[in-house]
């Protein structure tokens, strides 16, 4: 078993308004794996699927090993779990919630969950109902991180913090996985965040997975490319053309943006006598967009 | 060891890698350990002198633990520093034709990149060693 989290063929259906289409899914043991997508692309459906939550309509889950949901209750104490929303009650202090939460699993870590404490600047006394959104995305991390987990599912970990509680979350992830080199999955539509943390990346859009690869495959292979005397049809290219459009005034010249490029694929142009004029480099916010921009060719004609 | 709090790094070490850029082409794994190379070229860093820990260093620049071990497995494995498991990541006694060689490798890089931008504006290379005369000759009189 070398994924952490393994999903084949999955679908699943609500109502008329949602699909998850045909998901197709691998996030190795031990990556830190991001995944991305607009508001509403399924990320979260996608998590409360393997998470045991949902059940597909068909494909196959399996995470660390067991079938979900079958066997889910085997590996449940192995895995950290950030939901979207708080899943904390309102009503208790920091300390109390913590003991609720303690409670459930065998594994729990008190003198890990202390230091953290101190690290993330939480109070144990402070009643939760008077928490600001930073200190309860706070609470949440510790209460994730204290059951010591072997996999952690981080779903927009970050979303609407400030800038030094997102520096204290991630910190926090990252100082675990130095120390037990555990699985992360983390979504989040926060592109940059991802950038420097993430090993892997898969992308969503409109219930599909769109893409999904090592982070630096995405970010060296997606480029923007100016083509003089671009031919008007692309066979057998190395590459994948994900879009192309002439450029405003200067001659002949095009604007391409292509996937899975590496530098000697400048010869496939010398063969259908256009010339390449630059390589222009993305980054993984750019490379998103044109991706999500290539994989709705339907929005473009304007259904 | 706060996640929050201050830096567990030196000084030093900060400005050593304050310029990591993940959104450039280049890995993160390169960059670290370019940056690594050049303090020991420049002597910055001298033989036996200690590197962060991965750990430190992750937290600190908020990268992918594997990414630094990847930075640190590079140079070992290019003879710019030894890791002692348990104990850390130590610079080698480096010899004089290595150090030149990485200085060399960064001038050239620098000439290289320069090249570019100016084809790219289309300015020739005479019009860029006219220039380049001229800063070097204002730099040295000033």
């Amino acid at each position: 078993m070398n994924s952490a989290i393994e999903l084949t063929n999955v679908g699943w259906r609500a109502g008329k308004s949602f699909e998850l289409k045909d998901v197709s899914l691998k996030v190795p043991m031990g990556s830190i794996y991001g995944f991305l997508g607009p508001n509403g692309s399924g990320k979260t459906t996608t998590i409360r699927m393997f998470m045991g939550m949902l059940k597909p309509d068909c494909g196959h889950i399996s995470i660390l090993g067991a079938s979900v949901p079958k066997d889910m209750k085997s590996i449940l104490a192995r895995i950290g779990y950030v939901p979207e929303r708080p899943h904390v009650y309102p009503a208790l202090s920091v300390g109390e919630q913590v003991k609720v939460h303690a409670s459930f699993y065998r594994l729990w870590d008190q003198g890990w969950c202390n230091e953290l404490m101190d690290r993330l600047n939480l109070d144990a006394t402070q009643r939760i109902s008077r928490m600001s959104k930073g200190e309860t995305g706070k609470l949440l991390l510790l209460l994730a991180l204290s059951q010591r987990p072997d996999l952690l599912v981080l779903d927009e970990p970050t979303d609407g913090l400030d800038p030094v509680v997102r520096r204290d979350v991630l910190s926090a992830v990252l100082d675990y996985v130095s120390e037990t080199s555990a699985t992360v999955f983390i979504s989040s539509h926060l592109v940059h965040e991802l950038e420097r943390i993430c090993d892997w990346v898969g992308v969503m859009d409109d219930g599909r997975l769109v893409a999904e690869m090592p982070m630096q495959h995405f970010k060296n292979g997606i480029k923007r490319l100016r083509v003089a005397n671009a031919p008007d049809t692309v066979d057998q290219a190395p590459f994948t053309l994900l879009g192309r459009h002439r450029d405003n005034g200067v001659g002949s010249l095009e604007t391409w943006v292509v996937r899975d490029w590496e530098a000697p694929m400048r010869h496939y142009f010398d063969h259908v006598g256009a010339t390449v004029r630059d390589v222009i480099d993305l980054d993984l916010e750019e490379g998103f967009v044109e991706l999500l921009r290539s994989s709705r060719p339907q929005h473009k004609k304007g259904s | 060891m706060r996640a929050g709090g201050p830096s567990d790094l030196e000084p030093a070490e900060l400005i050593m890698f304050s310029d990591i850029d993940p959104r450039s082409p280049t890995p993160l794994y390169e960059q670290i350990a370019a940056r690594v190379r050049l303090a020991i070229a420049a002597g910055d860093l001298g033989c036996e002198d200690s590197l962060p820990s991965v750990r430190a260093l992750a937290r600190d620049l908020r990268v992918n633990p594997a990414t630094v071990v990847q930075a640190y497995r590079d140079l070992a494995a290019d003879g710019f520093v030894e890791i002692r498991h348990g104990q850390g990541t130590f610079v080698q006694e480096v010899s004089a034709f290595l150090r030149d060689e990485e200085r060399a490798s960064r001038a050239q890089q620098m000439v290289r990149r320069l090249l570019e931008d100016g084809a790219r504006l289309g300015i020739g290379v005479e019009e860029l060693s006219r220039a380049f005369s001229a800063e070097a000759g204002a730099k040295i009189s000033e």
